[in-house]
C-alpha cells in the first residue's frame, strides 16, 4: 500500500480583504488568476515526480477565495492534478467559499471534477456584524450561496464563523449560533477574531470595542456546550462536525501526517521536514516562467520545539479532542506518555485536562488556555 | 615656608554637576601643555566610562601640572578632582583638605545650584581660598553679570573680577591660571617636623597593590621608610613614592611637606587606606594624627540578586572586584525566600547605589533584581536592647520595640521660584519638616527641609525633578536619628509573604502606600490559572487587598493552512518568559514586576 498524502492549494485572491484579515492574499487583483493557475499547473507538474509514490486521499483548496477561479481555469487546475498525482477514488476534496462569489455553473463544474466538500465563509449571521468585518455579502446572500450549494448535491457543508466581535456580546453569539445550527450543516468552524497586525482592524484596534478575555471565555464555553447539545462533537479546538464529518484534511496537521502545499505561503511537511513558500504571487509566477526552475522552498528554522519529537507529537495531538492515547504514544515513542509529561496530570483536578479511556486531552476549558499549559508541561530540549 | 613651597600650588575645582568642571581641567591641562592636544582625550580625568557618560566624578583623581608662569617662573600645580555629588561629601572635603584653594566653576546659564553651595560650604570648611569661576560663557543664554552678583550675595565671596571662560572652547583659560598663581596661597607645613600624610584616594592595581594619593602636611617620605596609618596602626614598608602625571605615576626620590603625590607599600586592598586617615612614620612619628577623620558609612541598603539564580557567583566576584576601589560600599550574603541568594549590599547614598548597579550589569554583564532601597532603623527594644535593621525582613515586631528611630537628613534645595509650591507639596507629603526658605535672586529660592532619609531615598529625586521640569537640585546631609512611628509593611502573594517586598512606611503613610504597591503588584503580575490574592498587612491586619483574576484565554485558536512552525514559535516564545519568572510560593512573578512595584512615584497622583 503506498503512502498517503494531503494536497493544499492556496488561492491568494479575494474580492476585497476583510478587516479581521492577515492571511497572504491580493484583494482587487482577479485578473491575475489566469496566469497564477498556470503558475501552479507548472510547478505541480514539474513537482509531480517527487510524489509519485504518494497517493493522495485529501485535497484542500483553501484562500483567500478559492471560489472566485472561474470554471475554465478550475478545470485546468483540477485536470493538472488529476493527470499530474495519484488521487484516490474517494478522497476529501474540500474547496473554501464566500457567498456572493458562488454560480450554479461554478458548483456544478466544482462537483464534476471530484469536489464533495465546500467550507463557506459565514462568519456572523448578523449584517451588522457583517458590515463590521468588511465582509462583501450580507445573511441573505449566504442563504442563497447555501441552499445553491445543496441544491447542486454537496451533503459536506461546512459554514466558519467568529466569535468575540467588536460590540459583540454573548446573546449575539447565541443568536449566530442558534441560526446556523438552522441551516443544519455538516461541520462548523467557530473562531475567536484576534486583531492582527497588518490588518485595518489593527489600525482601529483604539476605537474597537472587543471583549475581554473572561468574555469570550464566556463565549467559547457557550459555543461548545450549545454546539454538543445540536448534535456536533468537538473534534478540535475550533472545529466541530456531525457523526462520520470531521475535516480529514485539516486532522492530518494535528496527526502529524504528511501534506504537500503549493502556490506562495503555503506550508508543506513532507518527508519528515516542514517548509514554506514565501507570500508573493508576483515571485511566485516568475519563479515559473523559466522551464525546470521551482520556486524556492524555506525549511523551518532549528527550534527547541524539533521536528518529529515527543514535543511536536504532544504540542499537535493536544489540539484534537481525542488527545493523546497511551497505547498510540507507547508504541510511537516506546515510553509512556505519563512517565515523560507527569505534570499533565496536575491539570486534571481543576478540570482543564480529562482522562478518558487510556487517553489524555482538554477539556473546553483546558482548550482556551491550552497554549499556557503546553508552555509548561512540554520540555522544549 | 620654603623655596620649593612658594612655588607650588595645590588646588581642587568644585561645582555643580555639569557645570563644567572636568572640561575645564582638560583646558588646564592642555593649556599648561601637561597633555598635548593630540593626546587629549575628552576629559582626561574622569576615567571610567560611567563617569564619562553621566559627566560626573565618582573617584577624586589628582594630577600634577609643570606650569611656567608668565612671571618666567616655573611652578607645580597639584590639581586634585573631587566628586561632585552628595554621596561623596566626605571624600570631597578630604580632597579640600589637600588644598589650599579651590576653583568654584558656576554655569553662566544656571547660576548657583544646591551642590554648589553645598562644595563651596565644604571649602569655606576647610579654610580654603575660594576662586569662582564663571564657565560656559559662550552660551547665548549666559549671563555673566546676574551670576557675578549671586556668588557676591549668596556665597560671598568677591566675584568682580573673576575669571569669566568658556572650558568648552577654551576661552581665557589663561586668567583662571593666573588666578591659580596669585590667588591661591603656597602651601605651608615643616619638612623636618614628624611625618603627616593625608590620605584623599586610593586605588587598587594588581602589579603595585594600592596606590595610596597624599598630600604631605608635614615631613618628608622617602622608599624604604616604615609608615603606619593612625587609625589602625598598621604598619608598612614603603617601596615607592612619586609624583602624579596626566598619564599616570612618576617615581620620585622623595615627597615633603606641601607636595601632593603617591605611595605604594604592598598594601592588599584599599579598605585598609580609608580617605583622611593620616600615614605618618613608625619611628619618630606624630603623635596626633590629622583632624577629621571618619569612616565613610553606607547608609542605603538593597538586597541585590542574580536574575538567574546560577549566577551568584558572578555577582560575588563582581561585588569583591567593585570593593578592591570602593571602601564605601559593604555588601553581605543574604538570602531571601523569593530571590534565592544575593547580597545586601550598602551604599553612601543613591547616586552611589545607582552607579554600582549600573556597573554590575555592564561592566560583569549581570541581570539584576534589586529590592527597594532601605535605610538603617535604630530600635531600643523593650529589654532594653538597642538594634540597628538595615533588612526590612528583619524588623522586629512592634511589640518587642520600644522607640523606634529613622535617620533624618537636612535637604536643601534650589529651585525657581515657580515650582516652590509643587515643591513644598511634595517635601510635606514626604514628612519633611519645613526650616527656611532664601531667596537668592528675584527667581529663585533655597528651601531648607528636615527630612525622613527613608522619604528620600527610592524616588524623591525624580519627583523632585519632575515637579521642576529638571531645575531644581537637591543636595542632603545627614542630620541624625529621631523617634518615628513606623510599621513594617508586608505582601503576600496567594498567602504567603514575599520577603523582598517587604519594607518599613510611617505608620500615617502605611494605608496609602500599601494600597498603591497592591495596585502596582496586580498591574504587573500575569493572570495565572488560579486567582491570586494580594494582600498587604501589618503584622496580622490585612490594609490592603487586590486580586489578579485566573487566567481564562491563552489560545491560538486558528492555525491555518498547516502553518505549524508559527504556533511552535509563540509556545517557545512563551517558554522563554517563563525562564526568567520568580516562583513565590505557587505564583509567578518577572522580575520587571519587581522592578515595575519599586518605582513607584507617589507624584503621580
Amino acid at each position: 500500500m503506498s503512502k498517503k498524502l494531503g494536497l493544499y492549494i492556496h488561492i491568494p485572491f479575494c474580492k476585497q480583504k476583510c478587516n479581521y484579515c492577515d492571511f497572504y492574499s491580493l484583494g482587487c487583483q482577479e485578473s491575475k488568476i489566469p496566469s497564477y493557475i498556470e503558475a501552479l499547473c507548472q510547478h505541480i507538474k514539474r513537482e509531480a515526480p517527487l510524489y509519485k509514490d504518494y497517493e493522495i486521499d485529501t485535497v484542500f483548496l483553501g484562500g483567500g477565495t478559492p471560489s472566485l477561479v472561474e470554471p475554465k481555469e478550475f478545470e485546468k487546475l483540477a485536470d493538472t492534478i488529476k493527470g499530474s498525482l495519484k488521487i484516490i477514488q474517494d478522497a476529501e476534496f474540500s474547496i473554501e467559499a464566500n457567498p456572493g462569489t458562488l454560480t450554479k455553473e461554478k458548483l456544478n463544474c466544482y462537483i464534476k471534477n471530484g469536489v464533495n466538500r465546500i467550507s463557506i465563509g459565514l462568519q456572523s449571521t448578523s449584517d451588522t456584524e457583517l458590515k463590521a468585518l468588511g465582509r462583501i455579502h450580507d445573511l441573505k446572500e449566504f442563504k442563497e450561496s447555501y441552499s445553491l450549494a445543496r441544491k447542486c448535491g454537496l451533503n459536506n457543508i461546512n459554514i466558519d464563523i467568529m466569535y468575540g466581535l467588536p460590540n459583540q456580546r454573548l446573546d449575539d453569539l447565541a443568536k449566530t449560533i442558534e441560526n446556523v445550527c438552522e441551516f443544519n450543516p455538516e461541520h462548523i468552524s467557530a473562531y475567536c477574531l484576534k486583531i492582527e497586525e497588518n490588518t485595518p482592524f489593527y489600525k482601529m484596534r483604539d476605537s474597537l470595542i472587543l471583549p475581554n478575555d473572561d468574555e469570550e471565555y464566556e463565549m467559547y464555553i457557550y459555543l461548545c456546550n450549545e454546539l454538543k447539545k445540536q448534535g456536533y462533537e468537538q473534534y478540535e479546538i475550533s472545529n466541530f462536525s456531525k457523526k462520520g464529518a470531521r475535516c480529514v484534511h485539516n486532522l492530518k496537521y494535528w496527526l502529524s501526517e504528511e501534506y504537500i502545499g503549493f502556490g506562495p505561503s503555503a506550508h508543506s511537511y513532507f518527508n519528515g521536514k516542514r517548509y514554506y513558500y514565501e507570500d508573493s504571487v508576483e515571485k511566485y509566477i516568475k519563479s515559473l516562467e523559466c522551464v525546470d526552475n521551482l520556486p524556492k522552498k524555506h525549511y523551518e528554522e532549528e527550534t527547541a520545539l524539533k521536528e518529529n519529537s515527543m514535543d511536536e507529537y504532544v504540542m499537535l495531538k493536544m489540539r484534537l479532542s481525542d488527545g493523546i492515547n497511551e497505547q498510540d504514544f507507547k508504541e510511537k515513542f516506546g515510553v509512556s506518555f505519563i512517565s515523560e509529561y507527569p505534570s499533565v496530570l496536575s491539570y486534571i483536578k481543576n478540570g482543564y485536562v480529562k482522562q478518558e479511556n487510556n487517553s489524555y486531552s482538554f477539556t473546553p476549558k483546558g482548550f482556551f488556555v491550552s497554549n499556557y499549559i503546553l508552555s509548561q508541561i512540554l520540555k522544549f530540549n | 615656608m620654603n623655596e620649593k613651597q612658594k612655588n607650588i600650588r595645590n588646588f581642587s575645582i568644585i561645582a555643580h554637576i555639569d557645570h563644567g568642571k572636568s572640561t575645564l581641567a582638560d583646558r588646564i591641562l592642555e593649556y599648561c601643555n601637561a597633555v598635548t592636544k593630540r593626546e587629549m582625550e575628552e576629559q582626561l580625568l574622569d576615567n571610567m566610562d560611567l563617569e564619562r557618560e553621566r559627566g560626573i566624578t565618582i573617584k577624586a583623581r589628582a594630577v600634577r601640572i609643570d606650569y611656567t608662569h608668565k612671571d618666567g617662573q616655573n611652578y607645580i600645580l597639584n590639581l586634585i578632582d573631587t566628586p561632585g555629588h552628595v554621596d561623596f561629601n566626605y571624600e570631597v572635603s578630604r580632597s579640600l583638605n589637600a588644598c589650599e584653594g579651590a576653583l568654584l566653576v558656576v554655569d553662566a546659564t544656571q547660576g548657583i545650584e544646591a551642590q554648589t553651595l553645598a562644595n563651596a560650604y565644604l571649602a569655606v570648611d576647610c579654610d580654603l581660598e575660594i576662586v569662582p569661576v564663571i564657565n560656559k560663557i559662550d552660551l547665548p543664554s549666559a549671563d555673566v553679570d546676574r551670576v557675578r552678583n549671586e556668588i557676591e550675595d549668596v556665597i560671598g565671596v568677591l566675584a568682580e573680577d573673576c575669571p569669566a571662560v568658556s572650558a568648552k572652547v577654551g576661552l581665557n583659560i589663561d586668567q583662571v591660571l593666573d588666578a591659580v598663581i596669585e590667588k591661591i596661597p603656597a602651601p605651608k607645613g615643616d619638612e623636618s617636623a614628624p611625618l603627616k600624610c593625608l590620605i584623599f584616594d586610593s586605588y587598587y592595581n594588581s602589579y603595585l597593590g594600592v596606590v595610596v594619593y597624599v598630600r604631605v602636611m608635614d615631613g618628608t617620605l622617602k622608599a624604604g621608610d616604615k609608615i603606619k596609618l593612625m587609625s589602625t596602626n598598621a604598619q608598612y614598608d614603603v617601596v615607592e613614592v612619586g609624583h602624579l602625571n596626566a598619564f599616570g605615576l612618576q617615581k620620585a626620590d622623595s615627597l615633603s611637606a606641601g607636595e601632593v603625590g603617591y605611595i605604594t607599600a604592598s598594601i592588599k586592598t584599599v579598605s585598609e587606606t580609608r580617605v583622611g586617615d593620616t600615614v605618618t612614620t613608625v619611628e619618630n612619628g606624630a603623635t596626633e594624627p590629622l583632624q577629621g577623620f571618619k569612616e565613610a558609612l553606607p547608609m542605603v541598603f538593597s538586597g541585590i540578586y542574580p536574575a538567574d539564580g546560577a549566577r551568584y557567583n558572578d555577582l560575588r566576584e563582581a561585588l569583591e572586584k567593585l570593593q578592591l576601589n570602593d571602601a564605601a560600599l559593604s555588601f553581605e550574603p543574604e538570602t531571601s525566600i523569593a530571590l534565592g541568594f544575593g547580597f545586601r549590599c550598602g551604599f553612601l547614598g543613591l547616586l552611589h547605589m545607582e552607579i554600582i548597579q549600573e556597573r554590575l550589569e555592564r561592566e560583569f554583564n549581570l541581570d539584576l533584581i534589586t529590592t527597594a532601597p532601605s535605610v538603617i532603623y535604630k530600635i531600643e527594644k523593650t529589654n532594653g536592647e538597642t538594634i540597628y535593621i538595615d533588612n526590612p525582613s528583619n524588623y522586629p515586631s512592634n511589640d518587642t520595640i520600644a522607640t523606634a528611630y529613622e535617620p533624618t537628613v537636612k535637604a536643601s534645595i534650589i529651585t525657581p521660584t515657580e515650582f516652590v509650591g509643587g515643591i513644598m507639596d511634595l517635601c510635606q507629603d514626604r514628612r519633611g519638616i519645613f526650616k527656611d526658605m532664601k531667596y537668592l535672586d528675584s527667581q529663585r529660592v533655597e528651601l531648607h527641609y528636615i527630612m525622613p532619609l527613608n522619604e528620600i531615598v527610592y524616588d524623591f529625586f525624580d519627583a523632585l525633578k519632575s515637579r521642576s521640569k529638571g531645575y531644581a537640585s537637591l543636595d542632603y546631609e545627614l542630620a541624625g536619628y529621631e523617634p518615628s512611628n513606623l510599621v513594617k509593611l508586608d505582601f503576600l502573594l496567594n498567602g504567603e509573604i514575599v520577603d523582598a517586598l517587604t519594607f518599613i512606611v510611617h505608620s500615617e503613610k502605611a494605608y496609602t502606600r500599601a494600597r498603591k504597591i497592591a495596585e502596582k503588584l496586580k498591574e504587573n503580575i500575569s493572570r495565572q490559572l488560579f486567582e491570586i490574592p494580594i494582600q498587604a498587612a501589618i503584622g496580622t491586619k490585612v490594609i490592603a487587598r487586590e486580586t489578579v483574576k485566573a487566567l481564562r484565554k491563552d489560545v491560538l485558536a486558528k492555525c491555518y493552512g498547516g502553518d505549524i512552525t508559527r504556533k511552535k514559535k509563540l509556545l517557545e516564545k512563551q517558554k522563554e518568559g517563563k525562564k526568567k519568572m520568580r516562583r513565590l510560593g505557587s505564583v509567578e512573578v518577572t522580575p520587571e514586576a519587581f522592578m515595575a512595584v519599586l518605582k513607584l512615584d507617589d507624584s503621580e497622583k
